[in-house]
Formats: C-alpha cells, sequence, structure tokens
C-alpha cells in the first residue's frame, strides 16, 4: 500500500513569552492509503498540535512531514457551519476557497449531500438542523474538495453521547463508501477501537509515540464492534497504555 | 411541537402574552398624555412660571410659526444634512480604519496607545482649533461630527473583527485560504452584528456631535435655535428645537433598527 503522509522524526517547539514548550518529540509513524488510523492520547498531549501539522498549518521545529501531492481536508470537533449561509452555501466554501468553484464541482457536492441524506436541508440555515445533522453536513463540506485524506480531529466530542454514536456510525460509513483515508485524532479510547484499523497511542508532553496497534476486527461497523468481545479487552490495553 | 388544535392552557397563555404587551403600549402612551397634560395644565394655572419652562401648546405654537415663516425646514436640514454626512463619513472611514488595524497585527499594536488616548479625549476641547482650521461653516460641524463618531466607530468594528471565532479561522486556514478569503468570507459576515451595534451607537455620536458643533459656531440648525433662544431667553423656542430633536433622533434609530432586521433574519 502507498504511504500518503508520513512522520520522520517529528519535533515541534512552542515559544511564548514565558518559555519554550516541547509539544512533540520525534514522533514517527505513517499512514497508508485507505487506512482508517486513529492516534489517542491524554488531554493537552498535543494532538491538534499534530494535525496541524499533517495538514501543513504548521512546520515542524525538527523532522519532516511527509505527505507528497495529495490533498486534505479537516474536520474539526463542532460543525463550524457558517450561520449566515445556508447548508449548500456553507458546502461550496471550500470550493469558493479553492477557486474550484464550477458548476460541475457543485453539482458533485450536491450530489454527495443527496446522497447522504442531507437533500432537504440544502436550503436550510445550520441553526435549523439537528447537532448530527450538522455534523454530517460538516463532513460533506470537507468532502467537497474531494480531498485525498480526511484529518478528523475529535469529530465527535461536541455531540451528546447517542447522537454521538450514530454520527459515528454514520462518519464511518460515508468515509468508507467514499473509499478516503482517515487520521483520526481522539481522546477517546471506545471511539478509536470502533473505528480505526491502527491505532497509534501518544504519551504525556512532549509527545511520543508509545505504542501501535493493528486491529482486526471481523466486523467492520462501529457499533458492531462495540458488541465484540475484543473490544473490552483492547479497551484495557489501551488503557493502561495511556496511563502509564 | 404544534399542534392543530390548541389547547385551553395554550388559548389562556396567548391571550395572557398578548395582554401584557397591550398593557406595556398603553402604560407608554398614557404617561406621554399624562406627563403633557400636567405640564400644560401647571402652565395655564401658572402653578409653573411657562416664561421659564414653556408648555406644549407654546411649542405647539412655536413650530407652527417656524413652519410658516419657513425657516423650520431650513434648520432641520442643515442639522440633518451635517449629522448624516458625519455619520455616513464616520461610519465608512472608521470601518475602513478598523480593517487594516485587523489586517495589520503591527500596525495595531503601534497605533493602540494612540487610540486609547483620542476615545478618552473630550472632542469638545478641540471646538476652538476647529473653528481656526475649518471656519465658520458647515464643514467645521461635519467635522466635530466626524471626530465624536470616528474613534467609536474603529474601536467598536475592530472588537467585532478580533473576535472572529478561531476554530472559524482554523477551518478556513486548513482549506488553505488567503487573508483576503478569511476576511470576506468569514470576518466582515460574522461582524456584521457589530456593524449594526456599531451604527446604532453612532447615531446617537452623530447627534451629540452635530449638536455640539453647532453650539460652537454656527448660522443655522437646530444646536443654533437652541443657542440663540438661551441667549434671548426664548424658552419656548429651546424646548421646540428639543421636541424636533428628539423626533429626528428617534427617526433616525428606527430606520437603524429597520436596516438590522432587514439584513439580520436568519441568526
Amino acid at each position: 500500500m502507498k504511504e500518503v503522509l508520513r512522520f520522520d522524526n517529528v519535533s515541534m517547539h512552542y515559544h511564548s513569552k514565558q518559555g519554550e514548550t516541547l509539544a512533540l518529540e520525534n514522533v514517527n509513524f505513517s499512514v497508508c492509503e485507505g487506512e482508517f488510523v486513529a492516534i489517542i492520547g491524554p488531554s493537552g498531549c498535543g494532538k491538534t498540535t499534530l494535525l496541524s501539522l499533517a495538514a501543513g498549518l504548521l512546520s515542524p521545529t525538527r523532522g519532516k512531514v511527509i505527505s507528497d501531492g495529495y490533498s486534505f481536508g479537516y474536520m474539526l470537533q463542532k460543525d463550524e457551519l457558517f450561520p449566515w449561509r445556508t447548508i449548500e452555501k456553507n458546502i461550496f466554501l471550500p470550493l469558493e476557497i479553492k477557486r474550484a468553484n464550477t458548476a460541475e464541482n457543485r453539482a458533485r457536492a450536491v450530489a454527495l449531500a443527496e446522497k447522504y441524506g442531507l437533500k432537504q436541508f440544502l436550503k436550510n440555515y445550520p441553526s435549523s438542523l439537528s447537532g448530527g445533522m450538522r455534523q454530517r453536513a460538516a463532513l460533506i463540506r470537507t468532502l467537497a474538495v474531494d480531498p485525498d485524506v480526511l484529518l478528523l480531529d475529535e469529530p465527535f466530542s461536541a455531540l451528546d453521547y447517542q447522537t454521538r454514536l450514530s454520527v459515528c456510525d454514520d462518519v464511518y460509513k460515508i468515509i468508507r463508501s467514499e473509499k478516503k483515508t482517515a487520521l483520526l485524532i481522539t481522546h477517546d479510547i471506545s471511539e478509536a477501537i470502533s473505528l480505526a484499523d491502527k491505532i497509534f497511542v501518544l504519551s504525556h508532553r512532549p509527545a511520543k509515540i508509545v505504542a501501535e496497534h493493528t486491529l482486526n476486527f471481523p466486523e467492520t461497523e462501529p457499533l458492531k464492534r462495540r458488541e465484540n468481545k475484543e473490544f473490552s479487552r483492547w479497551f484495557e490495553l489501551l488503557w493502561k497504555e495511556l496511563n502509564k | 411541537m404544534k399542534h392543530e388544535t390548541v389547547s385551553k392552557e395554550h388559548l389562556r397563555y396567548l391571550r395572557r402574552v398578548r395582554a401584557t404587551s397591550v398593557g406595556v403600549n398603553v402604560a407608554r402612551i398614557a404617561i406621554l398624555f399624562l406627563f403633557l397634560t400636567l405640564w400644560e395644565l401647571s402652565a395655564q394655572n401658572a402653578w409653573i412660571n411657562p416664561f421659564i419652562t414653556s408648555s406644549p401648546s407654546r411649542i405647539y405654537k412655536t413650530i407652527v410659526a417656524l413652519y410658516k415663516n419657513g425657516s423650520l425646514f431650513h434648520h432641520v436640514g442643515t442639522t440633518l444634512w451635517e449629522t448624516l454626512a458625519g455619520f455616513a463619513i464616520a461610519v465608512l472611514l472608521g470601518y475602513s480604519i478598523a480593517l487594516i488595524l485587523w489586517w495589520s497585527d503591527i500596525a495595531r499594536r503601534i497605533t493602540e496607545p494612540y487610540f486609547v488616548v483620542l476615545n478618552a479625549l473630550p472632542k469638545i476641547a478641540l471646538g476652538p482649533l476647529i473653528i481656526i482650521w475649518f471656519g465658520t461653516g458647515n464643514e467645521a460641524i461635519v467635522f466635530m461630527t466626524i471626530l465624536i463618531g470616528l474613534i467609536v466607530a474603529i474601536l467598536n468594528m475592530l472588537n467585532g473583527f478580533m473576535a472572529t471565532d478561531k476554530n472559524k479561522l482554523l477551518l478556513l486556514q486548513s482549506m488553505g485560504a488567503s487573508k483576503l478569503q478569511i476576511l470576506t468570507k468569514l470576518v466582515i459576515p460574522s461582524s456584521l452584528p457589530n456593524f449594526i451595534s456599531m451604527l446604532k451607537i453612532n447615531v446617537g455620536m452623530a447627534w451629540i456631535g452635530s449638536i455640539m458643533g453647532e453650539y460652537i459656531v454656527s448660522k443655522a440648525g437646530i444646536g443654533y435655535l437652541i443657542v440663540y433662544g438661551g441667549q434671548v431667553f426664548k424658552l419656548d423656542l429651546v424646548m421646540s428645537a428639543v421636541v424636533i430633536l428628539c423626533v429626528l433622533a428617534a427617526a433616525m434609530y428606527a430606520i437603524v433598527a429597520l436596516v438590522e432586521r432587514l439584513v439580520i433574519k436568519n441568526k
């Protein structure tokens, strides 16, 4: 399988008047095409820094982030839909930004939205949608420019538990059926187990990768995985590694 | 949940809401009516000296007289023109300067103490300078109006621009947006409520500016009528001018409120 993203001995320092913080230290990992990779770590360990590096919003102090030619789509904790735009206009936003706002691309984005149950909401404003629907709209917005890799920054953490489970299922199915590579960052162990093919565990600051696991669940759907006996075994293992 | 058939409790609730809002309106009008009546009666029966306090009927007669000798619209027009010109320039210039300060961190940091001092400075202190620089025409008054509104406009808008949601900024950056795109797609639309509240504040500021300007130097206008009326002890004229001012200021505020309703409907 082809590598779409690789962190090569990446270290990251933050500078402020109070001093220097080492956020990441010698982080090495790679994501291959079609994989769903999750990175879990304790709160405040620099997970978002890691995603920003992957998206190219930051450049590492040392080491290299290699992602030649692949395009990225970023999905945040909250949907961040613009309240003054309709759902349709929100979905067109990345097209406008990338100056790819052609009739063809718009039609593609609309088709995607319709395929995943947003048809009747296209002309609505975000305030009239439920949290789950809004997050789905945010995913479609991310997919509108057809990125190769999705970077997911705790995309379900702002939702209530019920919604979280169903949106998690939803997002997983959409990502799989669109055949996207995904890199999920989360502190929620069960979320990582229910979604990922591969899990990397980060330590406290300065964050290092302390473990790597390949999951082989027979079922692929997140909700089904949660019913599997293996699920709790993984949970215990990862819990211990996180709290080391 | 909407029900086709409305329950008795809900009907009672709706009636109560309607009754309260009718009550509020009635009370508002009643207070005005009561105040005017009491004022008029006090003046008629010489409980108070109408030469000093004027009275509603005398105010009415004065305004009619102003209208008949043709000077009413001259004065109103003069002040309205000064106010609107000052308001428009202060708002446009303030918005533009705030944009520049949003764009350049360094410019903002360098100029910050100046804006703080200028904001705290009572602009009327510059009165004599303004007369010398701009003469005794309308320009001086418009300049005073701008001066009073400008800093407020800048600081209010800049606050709005700087309060742009950090996560939405991150989202646009992750899409590869340029600074100009961030400005037009996010910062300007998301600061629309700040713009409206800035307009509301500046309506008030503009009236302060134009009336204060007319106090310092003027040949016509509502502020001129007030100062003139005070100097020749025609308090009917002063009161009439104040009443006209109230009506104009309320009308201008109402227009801004209307704009607000038209612009911010999908919140």
